[in-house]
């Protein structure tokens, strides 16, 4: 049934693409716009880190919505199927 | 209203305890059929007890104090559930502030609650939310539009003073039209968007929805500006809009109207905003006629990028740290973007599709940029076809069509905003105006001027 | 066997804050997910700050360092490297497109290097994930597979972390700041990579159970098969990982996040003026310049300090006999006293003295490392150190009245010696060494010895 409404969404979502590549045929070659505006090199400096009081609060409530834990506050998930 | 609602605040005439409780008895009456509101912040009665007294004491009143205000659920409010109206986040309570809440309360204003939506923002009608669909307060048994729906529906319906919404191919412009509010889509990178969930990240930006031009300039000018703490932002320092809209004035300016928006507008709604476009000149503006005749591609282009983006986006949903894995629990159009995304960046399709639409993009880009130099704004409609009835099937693309006329201005990173203009047999139509980059207060000048002898 | 083995090696940069983010580097001193946040955490919403730029700089410095020509004046865009992984917490790695291309390190080409950041830290046995090191900026590194042998691979990954130390711009290699993945192919066989490499004795050992493996594999009439594999420490074996073939195709697309960054020639000649000698090239250059051998240049480009000590030092005193005493008496005193030579607190100047003496025979090479010991455990002037041990050479006269003295205070020994048992010598030198108090050079002591007994006998 899964199975069933992926392909037919698949399909539903390639008519877009088609509508796409049929609008695009006449249009002219250009550059990709990747971002709204020309801008380059914005960097940040290295330094102090945020403090630990910073982030206490987030730690918090990272660790209380996380659906596995540990008592460390690691995230518990899945182990590796190649581990034998 | 927002002005006068403000005045009253002020002066004491209104508390902000008062505001506020009404605001909480308007969405307890109306929200069951509405469902504008997925969640109400049950400590915003404290909140405002705290601003009160915090006023007393002679502090400095924030621009927003004592408003209550719904922030849309992709937007991170700490302490809320930020949902996204997807079982994927239904229980994801956010562990942070988007930059963008911790402006408002910064200003005073109340979170009063989070907003319904269409589903990751992924629609045009307010109908794909996993809480429900959303009916429009000002045109009841219709689509309020989307993907914003809540929040155009709340301000219609009076629920609460102001909105957060956000605006990726059109989503705070047309629940704007078809409630009959105000809207504003931003210039791209004038918003931060630290702490908003990403529908397609190179045009996603948050803006207000008002039931005044004054609220949305006021909200707009206490988001926007420069935030440090992010990489791709325009490097402009705090705006003032609202303080400028008073007595409006556009004698003299160049208003471009597309003869291509008639093409693509049903002649009801195009009748509207022809009418609303003689206003204009009648106010001393100039209507000029622009070209844009690709504007028609920008459409299906728009959707093949932000489906690429949209993949990206959602890798993150995979369960672990938090809520469920998206793909095995999201409604059909967020699985839709999804696949199709995940399709058309294949490394041997990527220059066929994704790569092409970024460069119609340009071409977009390049024909809006064009008007723009020739006049201050752009005026038209806002969605081509009225909104339909709910529970209206609709196949994909003919939802798509909805998008055709605000798809333009994220594509090209511009501003536009959205008035109401009139009626159809009772349904509420909105006047689109398009500016230039960082062209604000132009718009918001031509929508005001409208808004006051409308 | 023919082999191809070519090596990506991803090496932890020293930077203060992460790469994306301002939380703590230090991610091996604190308890699982402390330096965290929204960003580092992929919590829904996060956006990166901008990339560090200390970050940016040490890559390209890295890529001088390996011979590299940086990519300059071309977008250099960060791209998200999408798969699935419980320790990537976006489902994507922002990695940069290479910043730099073509080097070289002892005959091995280098093809690019680029910036990346690290994942959190996942143990696949148990199924638990800390982030505090998601985000901590990463160079790769990645080679043309011009190694033959598991040999090669280990003396080119003890060079490059020698090379990469020495810029001070990498977290020491303690504790997995250096992971390499190792690509091999046998015969021209299919590529097999092998991940989780955390050391090079892990790479080595990696790649001989491969070579094993896929010999066996081929013995048998098997094909070997493309794939990727981890390398399991603790028992020394590789094992298939079995990726599902979709997740070969990243999906790569820049990150509209964030802007690209664009290296222009001003950059690269800034940094490369600031940049310390690489130790590879200094090597080769104090033997030309110096005159030295291979072997003691080696020895001392080892540390940088010691490396500029030598070069202080032989601007005065004969570089050959220099760089004889800093490769193995200095080195010798060093090591014993468990000291590296950023430890050291004599002057130059003192060597310097030391040495002059030493060339100048002033002292015996014997007396000149008695004098060195004093001069590292406390600096003083070695004039007087040698004072204070009464180690002043000894007289022409004196000596030759030593080993007369001895000579018929040891007749027996004399008669062993002349019998011809050579081993007496020794005895009848050490005798002279304690009559002068060992101020004598034992060379000296046994020309003269064998001088005297020669026209006894």
């Amino acid at each position: 049934m899964a199975e069933e409404r992926q392909k037919e969404i698949e399909r539903s979502a390639e008519e877009i693409v088609e509508s796409f590549v049929k609008a695009a045929e006449g249009l002219p070659s250009e550059r990709e716009m990747y971002y709204s505006q020309e801008a380059y090199n914005v960097v940040r400096p290295d330094g102090k880190p945020s403090s630990s009081e910073e982030r206490t609060e987030f730690r918090k409530r990272f660790i209380k919505i996380m659906p596995a834990k540990d008592e460390d506050g690691n995230l518990r998930v899945e182990v590796a199927k190649w581990v034998k | 209203m927002t002005k006068a609602k403000l005045d009253q605040l002020r002066s004491g005439e209104l508390s902000p305890v008062e505001n506020v409780r009404r605001a909480l008895e308007r969405i307890s009456k109306l929200n069951p059929k509405i469902n504008a509101f997925i969640e109400v912040n049950n400590d915003v009665v404290a909140q405002a007890e705290a601003l009160e007294r915090k006023l007393k004491r002679g502090k400095r009143a924030g621009k927003l104090a004592g408003l209550a205000i719904g922030i849309k659920s992709n937007i991170n409010v700490n302490g809320l559930r930020a949902t996204c109206a997807s079982r994927t986040l239904e229980d994801y309570v956010a562990a942070y502030d988007a930059e963008v809440v911790k402006r408002v309360l910064a200003e005073d204003g109340i979170i009063i609650g989070v907003n319904n939506m269409d589903e990751f923002a992924c629609g045009s009608s307010g109908e794909t939310s996993a809480f429900g669909v959303t009916d429009n307060p000002a045109a009841p048994g219709r689509i309020p539009g989307g993907s914003s729906s809540g929040g155009g529906a709340a301000i219609a319906a009076g629920m609460c003073d102001l909105c957060l919404g956000t605006d990726t191919g059109g989503s705070i412009r047309n629940p704007a039209s078809h409630c009959g509010v105000v809207g504003v889509k931003p210039t791209y990178g004038l918003v931060p968007r630290q702490g908003l969930i990403d529908l397609g990240m190179s045009l996603d930006q948050i803006g207000p929805i008002a039931s005044d031009v004054y609220g949305a300039a006021l909200l707009l000018e206490v988001i926007a500006g420069k935030n440090q703490n992010e990489c791709v932002m325009l490097d402009v320092p705090k705006v003032s809009y609202a303080d400028k809209l008073d007595g409006a004035d556009i004698k003299g300016m160049k208003i471009g109207v597309s003869p291509q928006f008639s093409e693509i507008t049903d002649s009801a709604v195009m009748d509207v905003i022809d009418k609303s476009i003689e206003t204009l000149g009648d106010l001393g503006a100039e209507i000029v006629d622009v070209e844009l005749p690709h504007i028609e591609e920008a459409m299906p282009a728009y959707y093949l990028i932000v489906s690429v983006e949209f993949f990206s986006a959602t890798r993150k949903f995979d369960g672990r740290k938090y809520g469920k894995r998206i793909e095995d629990v999201c409604g059909d159009e967020v699985l839709r973007r999804i696949l199709r995304g995940r399709y058309i960046s294949q490394k041997e399709y990527r220059g066929k599709y994704y790569q092409r639409a970024l460069q119609v993009r340009t071409i977009i880009r390049r024909e809006l940029m064009a008007a723009l130099e020739k006049v201050d704004v752009i005026v038209g409609p806002t969605v081509p076809k009225l909104p339909h009835k709910l529970g209206t099937k609709l196949t994909p693309m003919e939802m798509y069509a909805y998008d055709y006329l605000t798809i333009p201005a994220n594509l090209a990173g511009i501003c536009g905003g959205v008035v109401k203009a009139g009626k159809v047999n009772g349904i509420p139509v909105g006047l689109q105006v398009q500016g230039m980059v960082l062209g604000e207060e132009q718009v918001l000048r031509v929508m005001r001027a409208f808004e006051a002898v409308s | 066997m023919n082999m191809m083995v070519g090596l990506e090696v991803h090496q932890q940069l020293a930077t203060e804050r992460k790469m994306y983010c301002d939380c703590p580097t230090n991610y091996q001193d604190v308890p699982p997910n402390t330096n965290v946040c929204p960003i580092c955490t992929g919590m829904p919403g996060s956006k990166p700050l901008s990339p560090n730029e200390k970050a940016v700089d040490a890559a390209i410095e890295l890529a001088l360092m390996l011979g590299c020509k940086v990519v300059v004046d071309k977008p250099t865009y960060i791209q998200r490297k999408h798969y699935d992984y419980p320790d990537l917490p976006s489902g994507y790695q922002r990695t940069s497109l290479p910043i730099a291309v073509d080097g070289e390190l002892q005959g091995v080409r280098i093809r690019e290097v680029h910036l990346e950041e690290d994942p959190g830290q996942y143990d696949p046995t148990i199924g638990s994930v800390d982030f505090n090191r998601s985000g901590v900026p990463l160079v790769e590194i990645v080679t043309e597979p011009d190694m033959r042998s598991p040999e090669d691979a280990r003396r080119f990954l003890r060079q490059l972390i020698r090379v990469l130390e020495f810029t001070g711009k990498v977290r020491p290699e303690a504790g997995g700041a250096m992971r390499t993945d190792v690509n091999i192919s046998l015969e021209g066989g299919a590529r097999v990579e092998v991940k989780n490499i955390n050391s090079v004795k892990g790479a080595y050992k990696a790649l001989k159970f491969e070579i094993t493996r896929q010999k066996a594999k081929l013995g048998r009439g098997e094909a070997v098969v493309r794939e990727t594999r981890a390398y399991l420490e603790s028992q020394m074996i590789t094992t298939s990982m079995r990726l599902k073939e979709m997740e070969e195709d990243y999906r790569y697309i820049p990150d509209p996040d964030i802007f690209p960054l664009v290296i222009d020639d001003a950059k690269v000649q800034n940094i490369r003026e600031q940049m310390v000698e690489p130790p590879h090239l200094r090597e080769q250059r104090l033997v030309e310049q110096y005159g030295i051998q291979q072997a003691a240049a080696n020895v001392i480009v080892s540390e940088r300090k010691f490396a500029d000590l030598f070069e202080e030092v032989a601007k005065e005193v004969d570089p050959k006999l220099a760089a004889m005493w800093f490769r193995t008496k200095l080195k010798k005193v060093l090591n014993y006293m468990k000291l590296s030579a950023a430890d050291i607190e004599f002057t130059p100047k003192q060597l310097i003295t030391l040495l002059q003496m030493i060339q100048h025979h002033k002292v015996t090479p014997e007396q000149g490392e008695l004098v060195l010991r004093e001069l590292v455990k406390k600096p003083a002037d070695p004039k007087e150190l040698v004072q204070r041990l009464g180690l002043e050479r000894i007289e022409w006269e004196d000596l030759e009245l030593a080993v007369k003295e001895a000579i018929r205070r040891n007749q027996k020994a004399v008669k062993d010696y002349l019998a011809g048992r050579k081993e007496a010598l020794n005895f009848i030198a050490g005798k002279v060494m304690e009559l002068t108090g060992g101020r004598a050079d034992p060379r000296e002591i046994l020309k003269l010895l064998r001088a005297e007994l020669l026209k006894k006998s």
